[in-house]
This record gives structure tokens, sequence and C-alpha cells, in this order.
């Protein structure tokens, strides 16, 4: 029994992370309407500055604050480069235009963080917080999927129940009309953009130490980030929230596994597939006339 | 028009022979060897751009399916297969097929993003199974043998670019046959392509399997090359690099392929030289991506143009003169070629379509009018198949059509126009019509031109007006010659003389070809002109139907129309 529990518990802090990555795929998609490849890679850059700055002798709160800020940072640009040129682009070249993007940000985030060089990631938190039935579960897996359950309640809440969750409703069905209307379309969509770097950025930085923690490695943990986003249709955060759990969770099975330790990386290609498969029984159409 | 993919071929061929052997005689081996690999990288963006730049679906696993072939064609040569490694690397890209298909059947239902969401977790699967094992052969020193035929830097060069000039010819003659057509038909949308016949599944499989057996040649030919590969020749980096390069460069078009080519092996060399670091590479290309995509024009696109700048496309003969050739009209079962019978659509609450009967006769046009929003396009795409499920039931020649896709009804008999064309700019006038009508002669082809006041088939879509590719739409349909054919507003957006004409044209449909019309249209002048009989919609209801005059002097379909009680009988 407690040979499957305890890496099945093992993976709950990366599906934590993978929750809080897809929820934040879906929110980019329902709010900005963009596919966002980049998301990851957003987080990333965050979390490179914050490990840049403690290297340097910077304590860890200050370093946490500025990194998250950076990730803000550099998901405004991401934000800017789509709303300044791409508004009224389609669906599918957004989402291509991210991924053009993602190789060019892995391109610089690998040059400026000296590629494979290890770096040391400070734990932001570590310990374990309490055994459940012989299973140590550490505070790190603990607060990523609180924080994951918490950002999927805000997010609900946010757009089901503000007034600027409506507008953003509005700015991503139709920008020019919501422009119309007099929304202050750029803004709220950079808005957009900067809360979602910096909650990327956050998530990755607790994830940061568990992983091989090169630039390109975390920026592709987009993978199980579309996957977790793919569960729950582009829509729905809670299925979104439980996918990304669930991914982790298997994951931490599976590497746990003899024969299995190599395949970990087909996870959340295999999820990716029987979703779709799965999802996409009925015929449809794009956009009509 | 087989003399024109076979110009295009022909030129597409000795262009690169040119060229290939300018490199052959002039320049010195090293640089011959540092060149090979432009090709190499060409053949795989060529499979690139037919799944990303013709079939607009986003494919980010390229070079894992370079790598399937690259593997597979490590494993022959260890296992000292029979037939070297032309016939390894064909193996390969057989190979890469079935992954390809598997790959591509989630994303069939939707567009191009769910593609790059699969490709994406491939690539990042592929990558760590990659990693895991090592190429054959190497930890014993075997490396992949090259044919004698093609030994060393000059001969292996040779074989490559052999190879691409195959892959090109053959990518020319399909784009231009109907399978070619019917990628970018879906490209441009997948319910205009349904409603011509195409099959979307079958299109967009049929190019992810040859893209993946494209991609499998290219990394049998990279083994070839280098005899022995790592997992890093195939990483996710290299395959978003390459869709970077791709989306840059224009890959669907030869000379874009080779520019990327160019771009991906020489860059780095040129940086090298440079003492810049290679990887500023990527970030160029990722800019350079980003920059083809927002003015939608990429680096081959604008070759292209600026070479028709200098040397003008041969335009076709413009076609006047009576209808010559046109083929006697066809006889379809007679009787009711179309009945509507107790149809109900809803959206949600709204009734869109409450219990309508309707008929077409066969040999007739038949009009259907009403007010905006009364249901008739709803009727056309319940006719067609684009809703999923609607109550009542469609009959073709007394046959129920409930069950069938928009692409089976289509083939069946049942063709529609759209109410703003849906042509693929890309496309010229004569592989527009052959995809809509499938085989037809070329005297057809150009007697239907002639016969709506189309130009000639050679001349491109993307050069013809608005007005005209409204013609164009009525073309296809009518080349198909079907029992029955929906035209949906065709004279919006042309001028009264145009629409006049028109109707002249559409009240010829049954006589000239056979076909049953059921014509949807605001200009009353038109419908009097074409329909011999007319059906009134309001609210989703059939509120009148019978003989022009009659119907269109009714109160009830001028409170319809005007919203007011008519004071007089006006017409």
């Amino acid at each position: 029994m407690n040979s499957l529990l305890t890496p099945a518990v093992a993976g709950l802090s990366a599906g934590g992370a993978y929750a809080i990555l897809g929820v934040c795929a879906i929110f980019t998609y329902r709010l900005v309407a963009v596919v966002n490849f980049t998301g990851a890679a957003i987080g990333a850059a965050g979390t490179f500055v914050m490990v840049a700055l403690t290297e340097h002798g910077m304590p860890l709160f200050p370093a946490v604050i500025i990194g998250i800020l950076a990730g803000a940072l550099v998901g405004v640009m991401i934000g800017g480069v789509m709303t300044k040129w791409f508004s009224g682009a389609s669906a599918t070249t957004k989402a291509a235009v991210t991924a053009a993007l993602l190789v060019g940000i892995i391109a610089l985030g690998l040059r400026l963080t000296g590629g494979q060089r290890p770096h040391l990631f400070p734990d932001l938190v570590s310990g374990s917080a309490f055994r459940f039935a012989g299973v140590e579960v550490t505070w790190g897996s603990l607060l990523t999927v609180t924080l994951a359950v918490g950002l999927t309640i805000a997010s609900d809440l946010f757009l089901a129940r503000t007034r600027t969750g409506l507008q953003m409703r509005a700015l991503s069905e139709r920008p020019m009309a919501a422009e119309l209307i007099g929304i202050r379309v750029r803004v709220l969509a950079l808005a957009v953009w900067g809360i979602m770097g910096a909650v990327t950025a956050f998530a990755m930085m607790i994830i940061a130490p568990l992983r091989s923690p090169d630039f390109m490695s975390l920026s592709l943990l987009v993978v199980p980030a579309l996957a977790a986003a793919l569960i729950g249709a582009f829509r729905s955060f809670r299925a979104a929230l439980l996918g990304g759990v669930l991914i982790g969770i298997v994951e931490g099975m599976v590497s746990a596994l003899e024969f299995g330790a190599r395949f970990r990386g087909v996870v959340p290609f295999l999820v990716i597939l029987i979703v779709l498969l799965w999802s996409q029984r009925g015929a449809r159409w794009d956009a009509a006339r | 028009m087989p003399h024109a993919s076979t110009r295009a071929a022909l030129s597409t061929a000795i262009s690169i022979a040119v060229v290939a052997a300018l490199i052959y005689f002039l320049l010195p081996k090293y640089w011959v060897y540092i060149i090979t690999p432009v090709f190499i990288v060409g053949v795989t963006l060529q499979s690139l751009g037919l799944v990303t730049g013709r079939t607009g679906m986003i494919s980010l696993a390229q070079m894992s399916f370079a790598g399937v072939g690259a593997w597979v064609t490590g494993y022959l040569n260890v296992a000292q297969f029979p037939g070297g490694l032309i016939v390894w690397m064909i193996i390969g890209g057989l190979a890469a097929v079935p992954v390809g298909i598997a790959i591509g059947l989630p994303a069939l239902r939707l567009r191009g993003i769910n593609l790059a969401i699969v490709t994406l977790g491939f690539a990042a699967a592929f990558d760590s199974v990659l990693g895991t094992i090592t190429y054959p052969g190497q930890t014993a020193f075997i490396k992949v043998a090259q044919p004698a035929w093609f030994k060393g830097d000059y001969g292996y060069f040779t074989l490559v670019v052999l190879v691409y000039i195959t892959i090109a010819v053959a990518l020319e003659y399909i784009s231009r046959s109907r399978l070619g057509a019917s990628w970018l038909a879906v490209r441009h949308s997948e319910r205009a392509a349904a409603a011509l016949g195409v099959s979307v599944p079958k299109a967009k499989l049929s190019a992810f399997a040859l893209s993946a057996f494209i991609a499998g040649v290219s990394g049998g030919l990279l083994a070839g090359y280098l005899g022995t590969l790592v997992a890093d020749n195939f990483n996710m980096m290299q395959s978003l690099a390459l869709f970077a390069v791709a989306t840059m460069a224009g890959a669907h078009l030869t000379q874009g392929a080779i520019i990327g080519g160019v771009l991906i092996t020489l860059f780095p060399e040129l940086l090298r030289r440079l003492n810049l670091p290679q990887d500023v590479g990527s970030v160029f290309f990722a800019l350079g991506a980003v920059q083809a995509l927002s003015t939608g024009e990429t680096i081959g696109e604008t070759w292209a143009r600026l070479f028709r700048k200098v040397v003008p496309r041969r335009k076709g003969a413009d076609l006047t003169g009576a209808a010559k050739g046109l083929a006697p009209a066809t006889k379809h079962a007679t009787g009711i070629a179309l009945e509507v019978k107790d149809v109900t659509v809803r959206y949600g609450n709204v009734v869109a379509l409450d219990d309508v009967n309707l008929t077409v006769p066969a040999g007739k046009v038949v009009g259907l009018i009403g007010p905006n929003g009364a249901g008739k396009s709803t009727m056309v795409d319940a006719i067609t198949g684009f809703f999923p499920s609607y109550k009542g039931s469609v009959l073709l020649n007394g046959t129920a059509l409930e069950g069938k896709s928009a692409t089976a009804r289509a083939l069946l008999g049942i063709r529609r126009t759209w109410q703003t064309t849906r042509i693929a700019a890309e496309l010229t006038v004569g592989e527009y019509i052959r995809l809509a009508a499938g085989p037809i002669s070329h005297t057809e082809l150009t007697a239907v031109l002639d016969w709506i006041g189309c130009p000639g088939p050679d001349t491109p879509i993307a050069s013809v007006d608005a007005g005209t590719r409204r013609l164009l739409d009525v073309a296809g349909v009518v080349a198909a010659r079907p029992p029955v054919i929906l035209l949906d507003e065709p004279a919006a957006g042309q001028s009264y003389a145009e629409a006049i004409r028109l109707g002249a044209r559409i009240a010829e449909i049954p006589e000239k070809f056979g076909s049953a019309v059921l014509l949807i249209e605001h200009d009353m002048d038109l419908v009097r002109r074409a329909c011999s009989s007319i059906a009134v919609f309001d609210f989703g209801r059939v509120i009148a139907s019978g003989p022009p005059q009659l119907v269109l002097a009714l109160p009830v379909v001028q409170k319809a129309y005007m919203g007011i009680e008519p004071e007089g009988a006006v017409a």
C-alpha cells in the first residue's frame, strides 16, 4: 500500500504546481483568448531572477518578491506583444506566436542562466507538515495544493461575481465591441498577463527545487500545464485543478515503478491524448458564416 | 491543369538543380559539407510547411517524426537490412506515418491549437524516451553506411539534393491536385471545405501522414550525413526552432524551405565566425516568426512577390463569348428533388425553424425569401448537415439524409454557397472549380467559367474582386452538377446590373446543368426573374408559398417585409 502511496504523495507538489499553471492557462485563454505556450517560461524567468538575487546574497524574502515582480513584468511584455500586434488575430495565429516566442525565451533564458549550469535553488518551504497513513506530507506539497485550490476559487469568483470579471469576459469574446463600449481593453489585458506572470513565477519557485532546475526544463512544464487546462476544456477551473493534481500524482506513481522512471515524461502526453479523444466525439465546426 | 503543374514542377526542379550544380562545381569540399544540411533541413521544413503552412495545423513535433525515421534507419543499418540507406530512409519515413496519424487523430475535430498541444506533448514524451536509448550502433561505433553511389562529401550532397528535388516536385504536383486544394480549403474554412464534399478528417490526416513521412525521410538523411546521432538532434527545442523558422520563411513554398534551411544551418555558422553565441539564433528566429505572423507574409512569399514584379505571372486568357462546349444538362431523377419535412431547429430556447415544410421540384428554381433572422440560412445549414441534430427530415430524391455528415450530403448531391465567400485565396480559379466539381474536363471548366462571366482558370483568386468571387461560388456548385443547389444570397454585394445578369444565369441553371435550385435572396427583381415559385419565411415559419407574383402581392408577405400593413396593392 505504502509503496504506491508514498510516490503518489510525492507527486502532490508537482501536481499542485501543474494545477496552478493549468488554471493560469485557462485564465489567460478565457480572458485574453490566447492559448499561451510561454506560461511556464514566464514563471521560469521570475524564478531565475529570484535565484540570481539569492546567489548574490540577497535574503530570501525580498528576492522572492522581486522574482514575482519580474515574472509579472515578463508577462506584461509578452502581453504587450500580443495586444499590440495580434489583438485581432485568430486563435491559431496567437497560439503560433506564443509557440514561436517560447523558442526565443528559452534560448535567451538558457544564455542568461548559463545553460545547464546548476543553480542553488532555495527551498521556499521545507520539511514535513504531517504524517498521513505513515507517509510524509511536505509543507511544499501542502502549499502548492492549497494555493491551487485558492486560485481556482478566486478565479471562479472573479469571473462570475465582479464587474471587472464581467468586462474581461466581454473583452475576450469580442475585443472590438468591448473597446467600443468603453472598456479599457489594453490595460485590462496587460493586467491579466501581469497577474498570470506573478502567479506562475511563485508556483515555479516552489517546485523548481524538485526538478532538474534549468531554464528549459522549467519552461517546458507548459506541457503538463496545458494538459491540465485541456482536462478543464479551457473553461472549467475546477476540472483543471483536479486534472493538474491527478497528472502530478500519476507521474509520481509512474516514476516509482522500476521500468517507469524513464516514462514519467510520457504521462502528460497520454493524458492529452485520452482527454482529446474523449472530448471530441461530436462533430464541431469552425466559426459560423 | 496538367500543363501548369508540370511547368511549375520543372521550373522548381531545374532551379534547384542549377543552384546545386553551382555549389557542387564551384565550392570547396568543406563548404559542400557545410551546405549539405541546408537541404536536409529543407526537407524537414517542407514536411512542416505541409501541415502548418498549407493545412493550417500547428505541429511542434516535427523533429520527433524525424527522430523516428532516424532511429529506424539506424536499426536497419545495424541489422544490415538489404537495400542500403535509400531503402532504409523510406522505411523510416513509413514508420513515422502511423505515429503521425495517431497524433493527428485526436486533433481532427478542432482547429490548430489542439494539435499544437498534442504535438508539443508528444515532443516532450519522445524526448524523455529517446533520452534513455542510445542511437543504434553507437556503442559499437557502427556508422550509418552511405550508399555506394553517393559516398563522400560530394556524393552525399548529390543524394540529399536529389531527395530534396524529388520531394519538392512531388509536393508541387500534389499541391495543384484536388488533394492539395482540399488542404488549403480546410485551412481556410472547414465548413466551406465540407460543403464542397471534402472530407475534413481525410484532408487533415492525409496532410499529417504525408508530413510525417517526409520528416521521417529527413531523419534518415541526417543519419546518413552524420553517421551517428544523439537524442539532442531531435529534442523539443529543435522542433520549436524549426516551427519558428518555418513560420518566418514560409516552408510551404520550396524557396521558403531552402531559405529556412539556410537560416538554420548557416546562421549559427555566421554567428560563430562573428564570435557571437550561437543560441542567439533562436531568439532571432522567434522574432522573425512573430514579425512574419504580424505582417502575414513570410520571407518565401516576399521573394515570390518580388519575383513576380520582375517576371509577371502569365495571366490566363480572359474568356469572352458564348458558352461553348458546355456538356448537356445532367439527367437527375424527376419529381421532388428536395423535400424538407417538419424540420424544427432550436438554439436553446429560441425556435429558429418551427415545423417547416418545403419542396423543391426537380428542374425548378424555388425562391426562399423573408426578413433577416427569419431562419433562411438556418434552413440551409440544416439541409446541408451543419447541425448536429434537428427534428424532422430532409429528403433528397425521396431518400432521408438524417445521420449523414455535411461532406456526405455534398457528395450525394446537395451543394450550397455561403453568404460571404469562403474561397481560399491561394488557389487559382481553375483549381477552385476542380476542387468543387471533382473530375471535370478542361473544355467543360472553361465553358462554365465563360457562362457565368468569371476570368480564366489560371487567374489567381487573390487577384479576383469580391463580386466575381461570388460568381465563382456559383460556378463551383453548378460545375459539380448536383441534383440540388442551395444559393445563399448570391447577389449580396453585387451591383444592380450584375444582380440582374446573375438572375438570368440562375434561371438557366436547371436547363443548362439539370440541377434544381433553392435561392435565398433579398433582391426581389432577381427573385422574380429567376424563380418559378417562392416560399416566404418569417419567425422560422413558412407564411406563404406559390408563384412569385401572387405571393409577393399577399398582404401578409408585405407586412413581414415592410413591417407595416400595405395601403394599396404594391407588387
